[in-house]
């Protein structure tokens, strides 16, 4: 067989309180594709961050081609021939796509300036071996998010790495753009004489292009370096989550009769979206389906007047209304967003449980002159946050030190503290472990129950045909089509699948 | 085992008052007449308006955003009160009141053309500072109001607690107790700090961020007009050089107080106690430097030694705070 290019041998590491690893073992073999799998909080990333030198461990080996290693910066890493291309993107937006690929060893010319031909003509060679169709001197903010996902790999790729790490590389990516990726790593497996380790929590992915699995739990290894073979969907589940899977329970559909809650008629936006219509009936899930760059957060983010609606009509309980801002929509017309950007816009990150959970209800719940102290907060609150089972030591905790998950959690719970009558839920469970992504989806799915009517955004097709009654499909910031949801995953794929492509 | 160690005691404030007390023991034992009547009396008229700049700064520090219009602002303030008494005739507390008002506009100002065109609340300030700086000198061709009520005045001389401590301080610790009041126990004052401390996070949860934004420029103005005030009761007059050219001599206090004090620059962080004890330690170590002699050099040298080493300080406390989450 072939040989480990790359191996961690009985590796553990704690934090204060934590054991992140615990005698953790993983082998990477030459030339192949090896999936590292597990919940967040498993220790996948404090695995990656060993590999690539951001930390180091207290007791076990990092052998890399059968020497020992010892990194003390992702640099030696990375002149190791290691790699990683992480989720968030790390390109610098404003430069081109030559002078990103090349930035750590730019051509100069014999004046000590940068040679800009040469930076094109190097950058293109790597822009070739990957097929990849874009010309060096772009700059990177014109990029659409998928090639800018394949520029990291290029770049990667420049610096000579052998093994590249990819973390969640498709989290923001399409279906389509997602399989040429796959091709792409396939390729460079069997040309380029690259090995890569894939982190995902699609597991539909990992079975499509993985070699082998190894799979983290509480820091342990639930299994090491499997074969794929070996494996089906149930018993990769049971091994991370230590039961089996729940599968999401479609809902009936018994809200058809209700009559429309919220109505947009010919919504005509800055942004660029043309005539929207659609209607929102109480109780009821409606699911937005589009490719990122659809318009559909943009969308949401007009209707809570973010940004400008130049025309059109947005109707509430049969009266036109005008929405001016997030505070108006949740202060006067009962309308909440959770966003998908739970770091950037869901919570305050270097604040505490209580302030997070609390913050729509603190105007509800001030007495007299403003009063406001925690107590008042901590029983409004702590019903939705033990009803979410948020795992945190204190509400004094920084929800900047929860797991991802708990994160997500507190974000939907001051939500639901808040009553409102319309959630906009934008997508919920990306980067969300299995457990917590059955609990949020059992939740919507009460929560619709019990009256609140929901616009879904996800770009993750199962969960659109678990949750939603009905589909709206949308495509370059225009609605191009319409699906009563029968929850049956194949007929709706092709048929949403069709309304994108026609 | 678990040790019972208050929460108080691992704060940073518990640091900066072991380090007051340090200071004082020190300046007490090596120095002549630190401990005498007289300068203690000096130092509560003069950590008054310290506190009052740090408090005025750290407000609008909470907003992730700076106020370099404050000496300025807080002269200008005082200059229009100097007007309103002597040459207006407005009764004192009337006058006190139009003060306010009047410094706490000059805030809104700052705090809606910032909110207004995005621009950096520094360049908007280093901006307003020059341009109210400007507009007072030629209003008041930079004459001094000197013939002041008396009862005004008196109360800047008065000393209590056997002539040891001015009313000015006391006016201090109290607005210390309003604003932990207004941020620990109010919406509004938890909305100010949700706003400053992730602004897009705190739009999206029904927050009006930039009334906020321009609620703690005004609070900023107001606080600055107080210690305006204060000065021209301490001074006996309204003096336009009384806080420097343009203002300048408030700034280094009021970025040292609340810098020191624990108040995060990137905003998001109040400690309204903290700057207190910054703002004391502060006028310390600069009376202990006078009495010790060392020269108005070394003593400027000095302060600004610290407020580097307070901003170091920060930049560690937020890369903490940040790191505490390893584990993802």
């Amino acid at each position: 067989m072939s040989k480990n290019i790359l191996e961690l041998a009985n590796v553990t590491k704690n934090f204060p309180g934590v054991k992140a690893l615990d005698d953790a073992n993983f082998r990477l073999k030459k030339g192949s594709i090896h999936a590292l799998l597990g919940e967040n909080g498993a220790g996948k990333s404090t695995m990656i961050k060993i590999i690539t030198g951001v930390y180091k461990q207290d007791f076990g080996d990092l052998i890399i081609n059968y020497n020992k290693k010892s990194f003390s910066s992702p640099n030696e890493a990375n002149k190791s021939g290691i790699s990683v291309v992480h989720q968030e993107r790390n390109l610098i937006r404003r430069f081109s796509v030559g002078e990103n690929l090349m930035l750590n060893n730019l051509p100069k010319n014999n004046l000590g300036l940068i040679d800009y031909d040469q930076v094109a003509e190097q950058s293109q060679k790597w822009l070739d071996i990957m097929d990849l169709d874009i010309n060096p001197n772009t700059i990177v903010s014109e990029l659409t998010v998928a090639k800018m996902q394949l520029c990291e790999i290029a770049k990667a790729l420049s610096l000579e790495s052998k093994i590249l790490l990819l973390d969640e590389p498709t989290s923001s990516l399409s279906p389509q753009d997602t399989k040429n990726l796959f091709s792409l790593l396939k390729r460079l497996v069997k040309e380029q004489d690259v090995s890569i380790v894939f982190v995902s929590h699609k597991l539909e992915e990992v079975f499509e292009i993985c070699d082998e699995v190894t799979v983290l739990r509480d820091g342990k290894n639930a299994c090491e370096s499997e074969n794929i073979k070996n494996l089906d969907r149930q018993k990769l589940v049971k091994l991370m989550i230590g039961r089996d899977e729940q599968i999401i329970k479609s809902k009936e559909n018994k809200n058809t009769l209700n009559e429309n809650l919220l109505e947009l008629i010919n919504i005509n936006t800055d942004l660029g979206h043309k005539e929207i219509s659609l209607s929102l009936k109480k109780g009821e899930i409606l699911g937005l389906y589009g490719l990122v760059g659809a318009g559909r957060t943009e969308l949401i983010k007009c209707l809570l007047g973010l940004d400008k609606i130049i025309s059109g009509k947005l109707i509430l309980n049969k009266e036109e209304i005008i929405i001016h801002s997030p505070q108006q929509a949740l202060e006067k017309f009962k309308i909440g967003y959770i966003s998908e950007d739970r770091k950037k816009e869901g919570l305050i990150l270097m604040h505490d449980v209580l302030t997070n959970s609390g913050i729509t209800v603190w105007s509800k719940l001030k007495k007299i002159l403003y009063f406001l102290n925690n107590s008042i907060i901590y029983n409004h609150v702590d019903p939705y946050v033990k009803k979410l089972e948020v795992k945190t030591p204190s509400y004094k905790q920084l929800v900047s030190n929860l797991s991802g998950g708990n994160q997500q959690k507190i974000s939907v719970a001051k939500w639901l503290a808040s009553g409102t009558d319309i959630l906009f839920i934008d997508e919920p469970t990306v980067g969300i472990d299995i457990k917590t992504k059955a609990y949020l989806h059992e939740l919507i799915i009460n929560l619709s129950k019990n009256g609140t009517s929901i616009i879904l955004i996800t770009s993750d097709m199962p969960e659109m045909i678990g949750l939603a009654d009905r589909i709206i499909t949308m495509k370059d910031f225009k609605v191009v089509g319409e699906t009563v949801n029968n929850h049956n995953y194949d007929d709706m794929s092709a048929s949403i699948m069709a309304n994108i492509h026609e | 085992m678990k040790n019972k160690i208050p929460d108080f005691v691992k704060t940073n404030q518990f640091g900066l008052l072991l380090l007051v007390i340090v200071f004082i023991l020190l300046f007490t034992f090596t120095t002549d007449g630190f401990s005498s009547r007289f300068n203690i009396y000096a130092l509560s008229r003069v950590v008054a308006i310290d506190i009052m700049i740090g408090l005025a700064m750290m407000v609008v520090i909470l907003t992730g955003g700076l106020n370099l219009s404050l000496g300025a602002l807080g002269v200008s303030a005082a200059m229009f009160g100097g007007w309103c008494m002597e040459s207006m005739g407005i009764p004192i507390s009337i006058s006190i009141v139009l003060i306010l008002i009047f410094g706490s506009f000059l805030g809104w100002i700052n705090g809606y053309v910032t909110v207004k065109t995005g621009v950096h609340s520094f360049i908007v300030t280093l901006a307003t500072m020059s341009i109210y700086f400007g507009f007072m000198t030629l209003l008041t061709e930079a004459e001094a109001f000197r013939k002041l009520p008396e009862a005004f005045t008196d109360f800047g001389s008065m000393k209590l607690f056997k002539k040891y401590i001015s009313p000015l301080l006391l006016l201090s610790i109290l607005t210390c107790f309003i604003l932990y009041y207004l941020f620990k126990f109010t919406d509004l004052g938890r909305k100010l700090i949700a706003a400053g401390a992730n602004p897009d996070a705190a739009e999206l949860s029904g927050i009006s961020v930039s009334r906020m934004f321009i609620y703690c420029h005004m609070l900023s103005g107001f606080l600055a007009a107080v210690a305006g005030i204060m000065l021209t009761a301490r001074i006996g007059a309204a003096i336009p050089s009384m806080a420097g050219h343009l203002g300048f001599d408030w700034l280094l206090p009021a970025f040292l107080a609340p810098v020191i004090g624990g108040t995060l620059l990137s905003g998001g962080k109040v400690t309204v106690f903290g700057t207190m004890l910054g703002a004391i330690l502060v006028t310390l170590i600069n009376n202990g430097l006078y009495l010790i002699d060392v020269g108005e050099f070394w003593v400027r040298f000095f302060l600004g030694l610290i407020l580097l080493f307070a901003v170091l300080l920060d930049r560690a406390r937020e890369y903490f705070t940040s790191k505490n989450s390893i584990v993802s």
